[in-house]
């Protein structure tokens, strides 16, 4: 056991800082309003794809799909990095962290070769259809249907709360082929298909987030199924465990901790009430981060994947939630027109227990699989 | 970064395993509100094992991964210090060592051959004479003692002093780590066992959740004494430090509820390692003092980050 980054990582994790320093532009905290963002999509193409011309977009990817056979702490120093900076590869980290690998596993090689050349150019947006009005949590209760009618699947239903829909080329879509939990199967779904309409959600998030998404009557080909019919919960788990560390959200609440205690220092404002808060969100946003990198050690080490992911998951949350109770407390004025980046933080951090599962079921988890209490009857 | 052990320390954590496993057992009958583990203390004095930090390939992590290890046992015994921070002291100063505290009684004082003393700022040493020292009855799960006035006390430089308090902090850390370990263990356990309404207390969600919340701070704390073990930084100590005795403070509030009751009795031993935690919640300052030595450490240079 140690707790240095070898001097491999170190020079990687310079070098992705010098990428930063040299690719974001001088307006970036203005235009880092979300990764959703109309002005950050449109960003993210041009800024994703010289990550991947300086091979930094996807290293952590097989060579024989763009990339150098990284470990998995390439992929954590990158996601650090990118999240502390406000997430200039915008939605396009879904690509790299899980749509690619899982067409790679799962894939036809006709999906693979149609999709994952443009994610590792940086060319392409993704958007993930899961949730749906009365789907959030319980989400093999899920009604979007895709009925097979001859060699096409039509497709009716509706998606809410979907990220980066309204920029995204393709949806990875899951939808209903037969009743119960092994009746869902994954679609992949071209987003310009006749039938689907996107519309933006305004949200507590900032614009361009999260929308909502209705299929009617929309028709593919049944070359679009993904895997096989019914198999979307075996992909499923197998995207949470590729998943499994989530966003290091703990990397920018942590920089906006630090940015936020040196205006109060600057002001004379940072007192021992301030001190108090600033140090209990700093030391939950360190656990949090020694937690996924626990993570990625077992990754690195092809363990299963554990409940050991809900709780390192939960300390994020919680570190999150910290360091915004901190801001909102002790700088306010933050929020009402004074940074831009910690206003973003803000909004974004709202969802840090919602988005890609409730904080609860990661609870729940904890309790049954990693302290094995006895399961709630039900 | 490597989560691990190595071959040295898979030794070490074998052999401490082994040595801990004669001392699982709570004795049926014990005294009072401590249970002090003195054939422990031997053990670990024959075994050499207060020295691990001294050697190389173990260092001062192996050395809080033994005192997280030996935390959990219900026996209490003075080698978080002697472990952690005596390799750190210039010059012989036996153990075993106890805190003054600004004139308050401490852990372990009344049998300590040394005694650091501070007092606000300053830090000071000394090597009580057995009259200089007297037992203080507690409800704390340590043996508690108190150090007379008018004791000469050798002033340290504040160099040592501040190594003196990361070395505090980082004991402390994995100390309070293992004590918290056990206490969600046996609430596990009894959540587990005990059944209401006609099914086990863990099957409910409010506990359930509560629970799992408690989980995940005793490992977070955990993880920040073993880094700062590693990295022997004053600000991974000082965060370490908060992140425990804030997690106590928690811990032990939802676990002595959660076993209602029971855990209220002297016969039941939650408390051997809940009214440890209670005793490390208040030293070096506090939560207080550990978020001052967090700015301090921490936020001194935002731009490091």
């Amino acid at each position: 056991m140690e707790f240095d980054w070898d001097a491999e990582q170190q020079g990687f994790r310079a070098k992705l800082r010098a990428f930063i320093a040299e690719n974001l532009p001088a307006d970036w905290e203005n235009l880092a309003h979300g990764p959703g963002t109309s002005e950050q999509s449109i960003f993210s193409k041009k800024f994703c794809g010289e990550l991947a011309k300086a091979g930094l977009l996807v290293p952590h990817w097989p060579k024989r799909w763009g990339g150098s056979d990284a470990d998995a702490w390439s992929q954590f120093i990158l996601a650090e990095e990118m999240w502390a900076v406000g997430e200039p590869r915008g939605g396009q980290y879904m690509n790299v962290n899980w749509i690619g690998p899982t067409l790679m596993r799962f894939g036809s090689e006709e999906q693979q070769q149609r999709y994952i050349p443009p994610m590792a150019r940086g060319e392409t947006i993704w958007c993930q259809g899961f949730s749906e009005p009365e789907s959030g949590s319980d989400l093999a209760s899920l009604r979007t249907r895709a009925e097979k009618d001859g060699n096409i699947y039509r497709i009716n239903g509706r998606k809410i709360w979907t990220s980066y829909a309204g920029h995204a080329d393709t949806c990875f879509l899951l939808a209903r082929t037969a009743p119960g939990r092994g009746g869902m199967s994954i679609l992949l779904l071209p987003m310009n298909t006749p039938g689907i309409t996107v519309r933006e959600i305004p949200s507590l998030i900032g614009r361009g987030d999260i929308h909502e998404v209705l299929f009617e009557d929309v028709e593919v080909p049944v070359s679009a199924l993904f895997g096989t019919e019914g198999q979307a919960w075996e992909i499923a788990r197998s995207v949470l465990a590729l998943e499994r560390a989530g966003i290091p959200r703990f990397a920018l609440a942590g920089r906006m901790l630090h940015r936020a205690v040196t205006e109060l220092k600057k002001a004379g404002r940072f007192g021992n009430g301030a001190i108090g808060q600033a140090a209990r969100a700093y030391a939950a946003c360190e656990a949090a981060r020694l937690y996924s990198c626990q993570i990625i050690d077992q990754r690195k080490r092809g363990l299963p994947p554990g409940p050991d992911g809900s709780v390192a998951r939960f300390a994020t949350v919680t570190a999150e939630r910290l360091a915004t109770e901190f801001i909102v407390e002790h700088l306010p004025e933050a929020l009402a027109g004074g940074d831009v980046m910690l206003l973003s933080h803000h909004q974004r951090a709202i969802v840090a227990g919602i988005s890609s599962g409730a904080a609860e079921i990661q609870l729940n988890l904890i309790a049954t699989e990693f302290l094995r209490l006895p399961r709630e009857p039900r | 970064m490597d989560f691990t052990l190595n071959a040295d320390q898979a030794t070490l954590a074998t052999a401490i395993d082994s040595l801990a496993a004669r001392f699982e057992t709570v004795p049926t009958n014990y005294d009072g509100f401590t249970l002090f583990g003195r054939d422990l203390e031997q053990e670990l004095e024959n075994g050499e094992f207060f020295d691990i930090a001294l050697v190389p390939e173990l260092g001062p992590l192996s050395a809080a991964l033994a005192v997280e290890r030996l935390s959990r046992l219900p026996y209490t015994a003075e080698f978080a210090l002697s472990m952690l921070f005596r390799p750190h002291l210039s010059g012989e100063w036996p153990r075993p060592i106890a805190i003054v505290e600004n004139g308050r009684p401490g852990r372990f004082v009344a049998t300590a051959k040394t005694i650091l003393v501070i007092d606000g700022e300053n830090v000071g040493i000394t090597q009580p004479s057995p009259d200089e020292i007297e037992p203080v009855e507690s409800i704390f799960a340590y043996p508690m003692g108190r150090l007379k006035t008018g004791v000469t006390i050798t002033p340290l430089p504040a160099s040592e002093a501040a190594i003196v308090r990361k070395w505090i902090r980082v004991a402390l850390a994995a100390e309070a780590s293992g004590l918290l370990h056990t206490a969600i263990a046996m609430t596990v356990e009894y959540l587990t066992v005990r059944h209401q309404f006609g099914r086990p207390l863990g099957t409910f969600q409010a506990l359930q959740h509560r629970l799992a919340e408690c989980t995940v701070l005793a490992g977070g704390v955990r993880w920040l004494a073993l880094r700062a073990a590693w990295t022997a930084d004053d600000g991974d100590a000082a965060l370490a430090a908060l992140h425990a005795q804030e997690s106590a403070t928690r811990v032990i509030y939802d676990v002595h509820q959660m076993h209602g009751g029971i855990g209220v009795t002297l016969e039941y031993p939650l408390h051997l390692w809940t009214y440890r935690l209670k005793a490390l919640i208040s030293e070096l300052g506090g939560r207080g003092g550990q978020a001052s030595a967090v700015a301090q450490h921490c936020f001194g240079s935002a731009s490091s980050y």
